[in-house]
C-alpha cells in the first residue's frame, strides 16, 4: 500500500553527494541518488521534471534507524506526566507555520518526539517495550508522532500464558509448544507489534508475586509457575525463528544494573545455543564486582567493567547483536518494564518511583536519575558504553542506542558520533570524571576510531538489517527514500545534530535542522500466520483472568492510520 | 534625574497577565515609553505592558513602585536579582517567585506560589497570601532555598511546602499542611494553624505561637517542654519588623515535638504552651 504522503510527489534528485551507503558497500564515493514515488529509483530517461538538491560537498546517509528506544505507550506518558520539573526547565519546541509545539526534557511529548528525531536525521524508531494491554494506546501517540516510521516490540517474558505454556512443555503436556508459538503468533498479530519483547524475564513475574522479588539467575524457578529464566529466554528465541519473524527475540537481561551482572549475561548468550537474539543496552549488564563492596571494602571485587569477555563472546558468536544503551552526564529519567529494577533504583537514588502492575502481562518502573561524572559507578557506565563501541569488531552486529531516555536522550547520538571518531575527545573528556575509571576499565588504552562509513553502520545499515527491514537504512533502488545529508564539519557533534537537509519518503522535511514540512510516517508491525484452533484456550484464559472483554483487545487495522495531520 | 518608575494599574481585565519583566534589573536602563512597549502574555496573546499600566519615570535607583489593584498580574519580581518593588495594591500569583536578591513589600494581599523556590532576598505581604508561600513547585525536589518571607496575615495550605533553607513567618493563620515535606528551614506561624502540620518534613523548625493546641499528626512525637533560647533572636527579630509577639512568646515554654518519623524524623514542631 503506497502511504497517503506520496500523493504529491515529484521527482527528487540528490546530486553530487558524497554518499555512505554500507549495505551497498558505497563508501564516500560521489553519487547522485533519484527519489520517486517515495522509493530510491535508477536515473531517470526524462530527468528535467526533478527538483534538484545539489549536494556537492555534502555527506549523504540513508536515515538513521533507531533499534531502541522509549517513545511511545503508557511508561512513557506516566515518565510524562511524573516528570513536570523536567519539562519546565527545557527549552519548547515552538509551534510554525509547519509543525506543533511540544515540550522537550528527558521524555519530549509526542510531535516534538517526531521533530526531533526527524531533526538529526533519523527517520524510523521503535519503542522497546509495550504491554499488549498498552498496545492501543501506544498507537494513538504514534498517530501524534509526526515524520517518522515507528513501530515496537511486544512484551512477552513475564506473560503468564507463555509461562503456563512453558511450564506445560517441562511437564510434556501435548500442545504446550504449539500453544505457545500460537499464543505468541496471536499477540503480535493482536498487538500490531514489531518484535518479541523480553524484560528481565521471569523477574518481573517474580517482583509482582513476592515482596522486594527478583531471579537472579537464569536457573532461579519463578514461583507459583515453576519456570525458569532460561526456558523464557530459549523458547521465545526459538518462537521468533520458528514464526519467521524479521528481527529476532529482542533481549533485556536478568539483573539490569547489578555489580557482578556480566555473568548472567554471558550466561544468557550461551544459553540461546546458537540460536538468533538481539542483547539490549547491553552496557548496563556488562558489570564486574559484587554488591558487598560497600560492606566488605578492600575484600570484595570492585565495581568495575565486563566489557572485555563480553565483547568477545559476541565476536566469536555471529548470531549474536547488541546495542549499546550508553550512558550520558546529566538529568533523565529511568523507565523500564524491569518492574524490580525501578524499585532498586528508587532505594538508590531516593528519588521519586513509579511503580505499574499490568495484569497476565508485565511490570514497568519510573524513576529520575543524574548521572554525574563524579560518581565513580556513573562515569564507568559512560565508559563501559563507549568500550562496547570500540571492542566490537564487527561494526554490523552493534547499533548506536542510550536506550533512551534511560541512559540519555536520543538528542545524544551525534556527541557518541563524536566520541567515537575522534579519540582525542574521548580522552578530554576522561580527564573530567572519576579518576578510578582508569584502572577499572579499558577505555583509556582503546585507540579505535570509527570512521563515517562505520557510523553510518552502526546508526542505519547495521540496525536496519538487523531488524529485517529490508527498505531502510540503504539508498539502493527500491529502498524508501529516507535520506539525512549533513554538512563536514569537525565539530562532529554540530555536524550530526543539524542536518543540512533530512529527506523522509522522498520529501524534504528538514532544512537546516529545522522543519519545513509536517509528514506522517507508517506503522512498521509484523502479522504472523497461526493455527485459529489455538485461539480456543487463549480465550478460555483469557475470559477467566482479564478485566476487558476477549474482542476488545486486539487493536484493529483502522490504528494503523498514518498521522492525523492529513 | 526621572522619579522612581511607577507603573499605575489601569485595566478591567479578567485574563491573567504574565508580568514577569516587572523586575528592576530586567527594566534598567530603559525609558518608561520603552518599558510601556515590552510585551507581557495577557492570556495567550502578547500585549504591550502600557495597555494595562500608565509608566513614569525610571529604574535609575534601581526601584519600581506599582499602584492599583494588581491581582491579575501574575510573576512580579519572579526572578529578580537586585532592587527593589513597592506595590500599593494587592498582587497575583508567582510573586517574587524563584528570585534571587532584593526586596518586595505588597501593601494588600498576594496570590497563591508567593516566593516558591526563591533563592534569596525579601519579601514582605502586608495582608493574606495565599496558598503554597515559599514552596517547590510541582516535581521539583526543593521549594525555597534561601530568602525571607514575611506575611503579615493569613497564610493558605502549604506554606513552605519542600522548602530547603531560609525563614517563612506568618502573622495571622496558617491552613492545611503546612511545612509538609520539609527539607529544612524555619517557619514561624503566630496564629492558629490546620490541620496535618509537618507532615513528611525532614528537618527544620515549625513553630507555632497561637494559645490554642494544634492537632497534630500522630507521627510526632513530644519530647520535652521547654524554652529554647534561640527562638528569642527570632521572636524579637519578628518583633521589630513588626509581627504581633507578645510577653507570652517571650516568658513561656514550648513543647517539642520530634517528627515527622514517616520520613527521616529530624524535624521539630515547637508549640506554645501555657504549661
Amino acid at each position: 500500500m503506497i502511504p497517503a504522503y506520496v500523493a504529491f510527489m515529484t521527482l527528487l534528485h540528490i546530486a553530487n553527494g558524497t554518499v555512505y551507503d554500507p549495505a551497498n558497500g558505497i563508501n564516500g564515493q560521489i553519487r547522485d541518488i533519484w527519489i520517486e514515488n517515495g522509493k530510491i529509483v535508477e536515473a531517470p530517461a526524462d530527468p528535467s521534471s526533478a527538483r534538484r538538491i545539489d549536494a556537492t560537498g555534502y555527506v549523504v546517509m540513508p536515515g538513521g534507524v533507531d533499534i531502541h528506544a522509549h517513545i511511545a505507550g503508557p511508561k512513557v506518558n506516566a515518565a510524562r506526566k511524573m516528570r513536570p520539573e523536567d519539562k519546565r526547565t527545557a527549552p519548547p519546541v515552538r509551534r510554525t507555520r509547519w509543525s506543533r509545539s511540544g515540550t522537550t526534557g528527558s521524555v519530549p511529548s509526542t510531535f516534538a518526539t517526531g521533530y526531533l528525531y526527524a531533526g538529526m536525521g533519523y527517520t524510523t524508531a521503535f519503542d522497546a517495550a509495550v504491554p499488549p494491554l498498552g498496545a492501543r494506546h501506544a498507537h494513538e501517540e504514534f498517530h501524534d508522532t509526526p515524520v517518522i516510521d515507528k513501530g515496537f516490540y511486544v512484551l512477552m517474558g513475564n506473560n503468564h500464558y507463555v509461562l503456563r505454556q512453558l511450564k506445560a512443555m517441562t511437564d510434556d503436556r501435548p500442545g504446550a509448544e504449539a500453544r505457545l508459538r500460537g499464543f505468541a503468533a496471536w499477540l503480535l498479530n493482536a498487538a500490531k507489534a514489531y518484535a518479541i519483547k523480553l524484560v528481565n524475564p521471569g523477574g518481573v513475574e517474580t517482583w509482582k508475586e513476592r515482596p522486594a522479588g527478583n531471579v537472579h539467575g537464569l536457573d532461579d524457578p519463578v514461583p507459583e509457575f515453576g519456570v525458569t529464566p532460561r526456558q523464557i529466554i530459549q523458547e521465545l528465541a526459538q518462537t521468533a525463528m520458528d514464526l519467521g519473524l524479521p528481527h529476532p527475540v529482542h533481549i533485556h537481561c536478568n539483573n539490569l544494573g547489578l555489580p557482578g551482572n556480566w555473568t548472567t549475561t554471558l550466561e544468557t548468550m550461551k544459553s540461546l545455543e546458537g540460536r538468533r537474539a538481539h542483547l539490549t543496552h547491553i552496557q548496563f549488564h556488562s558489570y564486574g564486582g559484587t554488591t558487598d563492596e560497600i560492606t566488605q571494602p578492600g575484600k570484595a571485587e570492585p565495581f568495575c567493567s565486563k566489557a572485555v569477555p563480553l565483547a568477545e563472546y559476541v565476536n566469536t558468536h555471529p548470531k549474536l547483536t547488541v546495542d549499546v544503551g550508553q550512558v550520558l552526564f546529566g538529568e533523565t529519567t529511568s523507565m523500564t518494564g524491569d518492574g524490580p529494577l525501578g524499585y532498586y533504583l528508587h532505594k538508590v537514588t531516593g528519588r521519586k518511583w513509579f511503580n505499574a502492575d499490568t495484569e497476565m502481562e508485565t511490570g514497568c518502573g519510573i524513576v529520575p536519575i543524574t548521572y554525574r561524572e563524579k560518581s565513580l559507578v556513573h562515569a564507568l557506565q559512560w565508559a563501559i558504553g563507549l568500550e562496547w563501541y570500540l571492542l566490537v569488531q564487527d561494526p554490523w552486529r552493534i547499533c548506536m542506542s542510550t536506550d533512551h531516555p534511560n541512559g540519555g536522550s536520543f538528542r545524544a547520538y551525534p556527541e557518541i558520533i563524536h566520541l567515537l571518531m575522534r579519540r582525542e575527545y574521548r580522552r578530554e573528556l576522561l580527564k573530567q570524571v572519576h579518576p578510578k575509571v582508569l584502572e577499572r576499565s579499558v577505555l583509556p588504552d582503546l585507540d579505535r576510531e570509527y570512521s563515517l562509513y562505520e557510523i553510518a553502520i552502526i546508526t542505519r545499515a547495521a540496525p536496519a538489517r538487523i531488524l529485517g527491514l529490508r527498505n531502510k537504512g540503504h539508498l539502493g533502488v527500491g529502498a524508501d527514500g529516507d535520506v539525512s545529508i549533513y554538512q563536514p564539519n569537525e565539530d562532529l557533534t554540530q555536524m550530526f545534530s543539524i542536518p543540512r537537509w533530512v529527506i523522509k519518503g522522498g520529501e524534504v522535511i528538514v532544512e537546516d535542522g529545522e522543519i519545513r514540512r509536517e509528514v506522517f510516517g507508517r506503522t512498521l508491525h509484523v502479522a504472523p500466520s497461526y493455527d485459529p484452533a489455538c485461539l480456543d484456550d487463549i480465550r478460555q484464559w483469557f475470559e477467566a483472568h482479564y478485566t476487558i472483554q476477549f474482542a476488545n483487545y486486539p487493536v484493529d487495522e483502522a490504528y494503523l492510520n498514518s498521522g492525523s495531520s492529513h | 534625574m526621572l522619579a522612581m518608575l511607577t507603573l499605575t494599574y489601569r485595566s478591567d481585565t479578567t485574563i491573567p497577565i504574565e508580568a514577569e519583566i516587572i523586575r528592576p534589573d530586567l527594566l534598567a536602563g530603559k525609558s518608561a515609553g520603552e518599558i510601556a512597549q515590552l510585551l507581557v502574555h495577557h492570556g495567550n496573546r502578547q500585549v504591550p505592558l502600557g495597555e494595562f499600566f500608565d509608566v513614569q519615570g525610571d529604574v535609575s535607583d534601581e526601584q519600581i513602585r506599582l499602584v492599583g489593584d494588581c491581582r491579575r498580574v501574575k510573576l512580579i519580581g519572579a526572578g529578580m536579582q537586585r532592587g527593589s518593588i513597592v506595590v500599593e495594591g494587592s498582587v497575583g500569583m508567582h510573586l517574587g517567585a524563584e528570585m534571587r536578591g532584593g526586596n518586595i513589600e505588597v501593601h494588600g494581599d498576594a496570590g497563591d506560589w508567593v516566593g516558591a523556590e526563591m533563592r534569596g532576598g525579601t519579601i514582605r505581604v502586608r495582608g493574606n497570601a495565599g496558598h503554597l508561600v515559599g514552596a517547590a513547585y510541582r516535581g521539583s525536589r526543593r521549594g525555597m532555598r534561601e530568602g525571607v518571607i514575611l506575611i503579615h496575615g493569613n497564610a493558605g495550605n502549604e506554606v513552605g511546602s519542600t522548602m530547603r533553607r531560609g525563614l517563612i513567618a506568618i502573622g495571622g493563620t496558617a491552613a492545611d499542611f503546612a511545612g509538609v515535606d520539609m527539607i529544612a528551614g524555619t517557619i514561624c506561624i503566630l496564629g492558629s494553624v490546620g490541620i496535618r502540620t509537618g507532615a513528611g518534613m525532614k528537618r527544620g523548625s515549625i513553630v507555632l505561637g497561637s494559645a490554642e493546641t494544634p492537632a497534630l499528626l500522630p507521627t510526632f512525637r513530644r519530647a520535652c517542654v521547654y524554652r529554647p533560647q534561640f527562638l528569642d533572636i527570632y521572636l524579637r527579630t519578628l518583633s521589630r519588623w513588626g509581627f504581633p509577639i507578645e510577653d507570652r512568646h517571650f516568658t513561656g515554654k514550648y513543647v517539642r515535638w520530634c517528627g515527622d518519623l514517616v520520613a527521616l524524623g529530624k524535624g521539630e514542631i515547637l508549640q506554645w504552651t501555657a504549661e
